[in-house]
């Protein structure tokens, strides 16, 4: 903004103010009203859900899956993306810098007079995607499933058509796989995590029980092999693995998972 | 309206210097300004030092070396690991302790230079992305992290996700017919030690120079 | 409300009142309270104050969109409030912050639902500080002269964040724990400060005794001080500037006034 512009928007401001209402009563009350709403929402959470906590602080653990706090969702899921060892420093530095620079100096750079949201195209589509991006990582975020645990539900088509000893074996192997390490390189529903491996949803589409028991046998690197599992645990986990269709994740027993 | 002819007077009123009284010179109202502008800084110092000194002292602090008994040689096999609860930071409580994971050297894939202090390897269970709980997982021989998908081979060389540097290790010697393990370490991606970092710094190239060690705790010198 | 007495030091005898009638109750209690408001006034000329901060004009066409910035302002309050009070129960060290948390849920009277008020009021808080940074963004309200206050926003913003994240640990909780090592680790990754600053936050090279009180003291005085004093700057100059007009509102400029000008 020119001197000119910055004159004519203070007159402009100047004139609006005049013929403005006073503060107290009408934007008091206003505001007061939005605070009702607020502490109530604050108020009726508290009472619904409360406060609760999670077991004790325990460094020593293994087995914990850390998750934050919902609103740091978004980091949390850039920082799961941001991939690999080479780029890493991207998500833990260089964007929040970045983000955060561009926020602070915001009024430095955007000079321009107009203030109208419909007349800023770029800055109310840079604000509109960061917002659509930002809600994105939140949900890819809340959706992430651990690498320890299968959540897709067992499907219909299984357990209610085939044999009892298929089906025996085919929940067996949902149980064991996550156990065996496979969700740290392939994804099964929202488990597990996105490469270096392909993801196993739908692995019986794309190949026969015959064939997941030989890549099990004999993986390409940096795939470790399965060779010495136990032949009845290895047996459910082809099964299991077998029956992972499309179809057969459209059609989910009743209920759902655990 | 002043005569600017006068302000070679050394008075600070004939200036229309701000509050100036009558008498007061320029030496004068300078040798104030300096003594007010001083006496402020000296006492915002004597009291912001030893409290900011006080804050990062820890970060000086030398600490001790610790060694801990974990267990008998013939406890520990060089195909597997067995995990091991140990205390990292003294009088901190169940705050204060870690698991690591142990095994004995094996020469077939440890190809570091063997020392006095890696008969026994053992492995932190700090992700060196961002320090979740790494969990090693026999069938796969992997270590498997839950937060970011960060995934390390069996020497802890990292296979897959976005960790920076293999997973940290721990010094190890035999003494008293006892396995022991002592303070903690970092590798590069050529497994060769430098002194402990916190995750998420590189230690390959550059990034040995943009992560320096802390003067707190360096690693055993010559190893 | 705030009642402005017009003469310093009590009010004016009232014309037409027989002095011989005596005072009624609520008479007696009102003119105690303006003499008491008019001694006040006389000492510290607070009615101006109060005057130019409740009685400024705000313009013609301000939404709900315009209520965030106090919303959020009052869920702080809030958070202060409950804050203080979960302070007298809570104990910040490793070995007994997570019994005196479980203290509080299962014991105190209204132990969890205070608990449960700081919690989902620090939600609430960074819900709205986000809602109000969108309002301020898209009706261009950063923009000359309110620049340093966008500034002040934004650094509000992010004490408001760092606020969250060092509140979470302390229940000393397993997601605690974890989620404020991954934080700690985060700030540590910065090139050269980073390992230093990493030390400072946890007050050593591994989160200890000390980390936790060294949050706790982090959360609830430093950042709060400096979040209040902010905010005391943010609104001195949302008054000194004035509340912005919805960026579709055209001024009219007055006929009379430009004529008279001319």
């Amino acid at each position: 903004m020119n001197r000119r512009e910055k004159e004519q928007y203070l007159r402009e401001y100047a004139v609006l103010k005049a013929k403005g209402k006073p503060f107290f009563p009408y934007v008091i009350a206003k505001d007061g009203a939005m605070v009702m709403i607020v502490i109530g929402i604050i108020l009726t959470m508290s009472y619904l859900l409360g406060g609760t906590i999670a077991a004790k602080a325990d460094p020593t653990s293994t087995t914990v899956v850390p998750r934050p706090e919902w609103y740091y969702y978004f980091v949390f899921e850039l920082l799961r993306v941001v991939k690999p060892a080479a780029i890493t420093p991207l998500a833990t530095v260089g964007i929040p810098t970045v983000c955060l620079i561009l926020l602070l100096l915001l009024p430095f750079y955007d000079r321009g007079p107009e203030r109208h949201p419909l007349r800023r195209p770029i800055a109310t589509t840079a604000g509109v995607l960061t917002i659509l991006v930002t809600g994105y990582l939140t949900w890819m975020g809340a959706e992430a499933g651990a690498p320890t645990e299968i959540a897709m539900p067992p499907s219909a088509n299984v357990v209610n058509k085939e044999d009892p000893e298929t089906v025996e074996l085919y929940l067996k192997g949902r149980e064991e796989l996550p156990s065996l390490g496979c969700l740290a390189c392939h994804q099964i529903g929202e488990n597990g995590n996105h490469g270096p491996g392909p993801k196993l949803t739908d692995i019986a589409d794309r190949l026969p029980e015959a064939g997941i028991a030989q890549t099990l046998r004999n993986p390409t690197a940096p795939m470790p092999s399965y060779q010495s599992l136990e032949p009845e645990k290895f047996k459910a986990v082809v099964t299991y693995l077998g029956h992972l269709t499309k179809e057969n994740e459209e059609n989910p027993v009743e209920g759902g998972g655990e | 309206m002043p005569d600017t002819s006068k302000n070679t007077s050394p008075y600070t009123a004939d200036r229309n210097i701000p509050g100036a009284f009558e008498g007061e010179t320029v030496t004068r109202r300078r040798f104030m300004t300096g003594a007010a502008h001083a006496t402020n800084g000296i006492a915002v110092g004597m009291i912001a030092l030893p409290a900011i000194g006080f804050a990062l002292g820890p970060n000086f602090k030398k600490l001790e070396e610790r060694w801990e008994a974990v267990g008998r040689p013939d406890e520990f096999s060089p195909t597997e690991y067995i995990s091991r609860t140990i205390t990292v930071v003294a009088g901190a409580g169940e705050t204060g302790k870690t698991t690591v994971y142990l095994r004995e050297r094996n020469p077939d894939i440890d190809h570091e230079p063997e020392d006095e202090y890696n008969q026994y390897i053992a492995i932190s269970t700090r992700c060196m992305h961002l320090g979740c709980p790494v969990r090693y997982v026999p069938a796969s021989q992997r270590f498997i992290c839950p937060c970011h998908g960060g995934v390390y081979d069996f020497l802890g060389e990292v296979q897959g996700g976005p960790p920076v540097r293999p997973l940290d290790r721990f010094y190890t010697r035999v003494k008293d017919g006892l396995v022991e393990l002592g303070p903690r370490f970092s590798v590069n991606s050529e497994l060769k030690r430098f002194s402990p970092r916190d995750p998420a710094q590189d230690l390959d190239a550059l990034g040995q120079y943009l992560f320096p060690s802390r003067p707190t705790i360096r690693k055993i010198p010559g190893t | 409300m705030l009642k402005l007495p017009s003469v310093p030091g009590g009010a004016p005898p009232r014309p037409g009142t027989p002095a011989a009638e005596p005072a009624s109750l609520k008479d007696n209690a009102s003119e105690a309270a303006i003499s008491a408001l008019g001694w006040l006034d006389e000492r510290t000329a607070i009615s101006g104050t109060a005057r130019w901060v409740m009685f400024r004009k705000v313009p013609k066409g301000t939404n709900w969109f315009y209520t965030l910035g106090t919303s959020t302002m009052m869920a702080f309050l809030s958070q202060v409030v409950t804050g203080v009070f979960l302070a007298m129960y809570y104990d910040p060290s490793p070995n007994n912050a997570y019994e005196s948390m479980r203290h509080i849920n299962n014991d105190v009277f209204l132990g969890q639902f205070v608990h449960g008020m700081h919690r989902w009021g620090a939600t609430t808080m960074v819900v709205l500080i986000f809602l109000h940074m969108g309002r301020t963004f898209f009706f261009g309200a950063y923009k000359y002269p309110r620049e340093l206050n966008w500034v002040i926003g934004v650094i509000l913003v992010l004490l408001t964040m760092i606020m969250a994240l060092t509140g979470y640990l302390l229940p000393w909780d397993q997601r605690s724990y974890w989620a404020t090592a991954v934080g700690v680790n985060v700030f540590a990754s910065a090139p050269i400060a980073g390992p230093y600053l990493g030390d400072f936050l946890r007050a050593g090279p591994e989160f200890g005794a000390t980390t936790l009180s060294r949050f706790y003291a982090i959360h609830m005085l430093l950042l709060p001080g400096l979040i209040g004093g902010l905010i005391a700057a943010h609104l001195y100059l949302v008054i000194k500037h004035g509340t912005t007009a919805p960026p579709w509102i055209e001024a009219e400029i007055d006929e009379d006034l430009r004529k008279s000008e001319a």
